[in-house]
């Protein structure tokens, strides 16, 4: 699934490691997701959106939705 | 004789080893050393348990204790797994799970022709038998956990 983790993890200049810890997560998991290796399970993405204050949808892009 | 059985013992702990190194490489953020020095444990009660049933030790009571010893072992090498899969996050869990669907059907069906192959043609037990093939289960695991690593790197 397309986001923009990557987009809003530079705006605050955080390193993945960084991210990775404020979310309780791995650096390895942080990758994945920038990456489309690994879609988020929906408690780690709610808790993406409230670290970045915004809605899940405006950082994860469902790129099926019509 | 003495030398092919201790070589075979040697083999088979080798096999031990590099499976449980490759373990620590990949899962050092949540288990440190503990799996690798549980699971080094572990190897050593089984080949000590090994090379003793392998001489003419008695009485047969000695012996079945002697089979046994290496299970308290591997039973806190289990747990400390399973502790550290506790505190994996989703990722991580998802490549163990990734890792044990690779190798479990795989095992099952090499475990299955090796039944069947041994009905079509005696096979000889010093080569074919459980005590061998047992070593092969982690040795699939590990490759699942190489293969999936890969897949999420």
């Amino acid at each position: 699934m397309k986001n923009r983790l990557k987009v809003l993890r530079a705006e605050r200049d955080w390193s993945q490691a960084d991210l990775a810890g404020q979310l309780g997560v791995s650096r390895q998991t942080i990758n994945a997701i920038e990456t489309e290796k690994y879609d988020p399970s929906l408690p780690l993405a709610l808790k993406i959106g409230r670290l970045f204050g915004q809605c899940v949808e405006k950082i994860f892009l469902d790129t099926d939705g019509k | 004789m003495v030398e092919s059985k201790i070589a075979e013992v040697l083999k088979d702990t080798k096999h031990v080893i590099d499976g449980a190194m490759e373990a620590v490489g990949q899962t050092k953020r949540v288990y440190g050393a503990r799996l690798l020095m549980r699971g080094l444990l572990w190897a050593a009660m089984y080949v000590v348990a090994r090379g003793l049933l392998e001489t003419a030790i008695e009485p047969q009571s000695l012996r079945i204790a002697i089979a046994i010893l290496p299970v308290p072992f591997f039973v806190w090498w289990l747990w400390t797994w399973m502790k550290g899969v506790g505190q994996m996050d989703e990722l991580e869990r998802r490549i163990e799970l990734e890792a044990l669907a690779f190798a479990f059907p795989i095992a099952v069906v090499l475990l299955m022709t090796l039944g069947l192959l041994d009905l079509a043609t005696p096979l000889n037990s010093d080569d074919w038998s459980m005590r061998h093939m047992w070593a092969m289960m982690p040795a699939l695991y590990y490759m699942g956990l190489w293969r999936a690593q890969r897949r999420y790197r």
